[in-house]
């Protein structure tokens, strides 16, 4: 059985907390990286995902991408981009394979939170004079966004784990401790790694989830104080 | 191409350990998940989808190496990846089981229990039967995000298709990852064209609506 005393006096450390390889650093690397490529996608997705559920043109495009996109290994996406671009450019491709990653998640989320929104609201702002362009802003956004919010959740909690795997190439990122941990048999390191990976990702899925609640949440008290 | 025609044998043995490795996880995953769904009483329902809902956001390579503390497994090896696969197709066959049992016609269960039907019988000949679309749905959709999930197990020593991410990284063979990603999407759809054939053998009663209409 694996020692816990081991994984505190790991964790006491303070050398493994500082430095290139400490882990604030590697937590701070690891954000940075996946928040970042999560921006990127979703400045692609987001406006096509809008497009596409306003117009209701591409759905099948947005469908199979999704179902694709499931059975694409992140792992084998992520070496081969490397090898493409060269080790020299693995940042770049690390960026790329996690954009890849998050587009269809982000895509699928935006089409269905519009495309959901049933046919008598968007004919009603029309026939209020709302140009396509109100529509979008001010009623397809607003509805869409706890989908949209959805769409981000499943986004964080694949980029965070593709990131984790970035070290495999050469990169940092919290999954370093894990990598090396197991090269060189330090289980300790290897399990506190992993642990604070565990917070981190559960951390954040947790806090999507809570802005998600609360943009569903507000739509309801919206409907409530209308109707009453 | 040339690399697979050279490596064929390799690969085929290979895709036999990943198959097995994914086989496995998802029947006990989704039996757990489906008992699981029938079993957990209502009140008990939204802490069960929160806690699956976290367990379902950990990274796999996390959830491999921290099993062995967990369960004194060894760090290398399938037993880790096979557990924590199985855990990861339970967290989402939950959700769908419960989809798939709460679109169940109340009139029809009723009906089943008027007849006299034992909460068992109710069960093996009502609920799950009726279930199958929305069971055979969630499957597809888990069953192809294991087998490429599968592949990480590959950073913890099995021998699977991720071998070939591993192995032709580190000696700069592009065509064995292309192989890999290529064998991995095959057994997918494999497994996809596999699930919605077994969906459609057991529902032969939606196949005559459909023709009727």
């Amino acid at each position: 059985m694996f020692d816990f005393a081991e994984l505190a006096a790991w964790f006491a450390d303070s050398t493994n907390w500082d430095g290139r390889y400490g882990l604030w650093f590697l937590l701070a690397e690891h954000l940075v990286l996946s928040l970042g490529a999560i921006l990127l996608a979703a400045v692609v997705a987001l406006p096509l995902g809008t497009l596409i559920g306003h117009t209701g043109k591409g759905e099948f495009a947005v469908i199979g991408l999704g179902s694709v996109s499931r059975a694409v290994p992140t792992m084998g996406l992520l070496f081969a981009l490397v090898l493409l671009f060269g080790v020299e450019q693995r940042d770049l491709s690390l960026i790329l394979a996690l954009t890849a990653i998050a587009i269809p998640p982000l895509l699928a989320g935006t089409f269905s939170g519009i495309s959901t929104i049933p046919w008598s609201i968007r004919d009603s702002a029309t026939a209020q004079g709302m140009t396509g362009l109100q529509r979008i802003r001010h009623v397809e956004l607003p509805l869409a966004t706890p989908s949209i919010v959805g769409g981000f959740r499943i986004a964080f909690i694949h980029v965070v784990s593709t990131v984790v795997l970035a070290p495999l190439v050469g990169l940092g990122g919290l999954g370093f401790g894990i990598v090396q941990g197991l090269t060189v048999r330090n289980y300790a390191q290897v399990l506190a790694s992993s642990l604070v990976i565990i917070a981190t990702t559960v951390i954040g899925d947790q806090l999507l989830g809570w802005v998600q609640r609360r943009t569903g949440s507000r739509l309801v008290e919206h409907q409530t104080t209308e109707k009453s | 191409m040339d690399w697979l025609v050279a490596n064929w044998a390799f690969v085929a043995q290979l895709t036999l350990t990943h198959l097995g490795i994914v086989i496995i996880p998802l029947i006990v995953g989704s039996v757990i998940a489906i008992a699981g769904a029938r079993v957990v009483p209502t009140r008990w329902v939204p802490s069960t989808t929160a806690a699956l809902g976290a367990v379902y956001a950990i990274p796999s390579l996390a959830l491999f190496v921290t099993l062995p503390a967990l369960i004194g497994t060894d760090f290398i090896g399938p037993t880790n990846v096979v557990i924590a696969l199985s855990i990861y197709v339970v967290a989402s066959m939950f959700f769908s089981a419960r989809d798939a049992f709460n679109q169940v016609p109340t009139s029809t269960t009723t009906t089943a229990t008027a007849l006299g039907m034992s909460r068992l019988q109710l069960f093996l000949h009502v609920e799950l039967p009726m279930a199958v679309p929305g069971l055979i749905t969630g499957l597809r959709v888990v069953a192809a995000s294991t087998v490429s999930m599968a592949s990480i197990g590959a950073v913890v020593g099995v021998r699977n298709l991720g071998y070939l991410f591993v192995d032709g990284f580190q000696r700069r063979i592009p065509e064995e990852i292309i192989t890999g990603i290529g064998a991995v999407f095959v057994i997918a759809l494999v497994f996809d064209v596999g699930l919605w054939l077994v969906g459609r053998v057991l529902t032969p009663w939606r196949i005559r609506g459909d023709a009727r209409v």
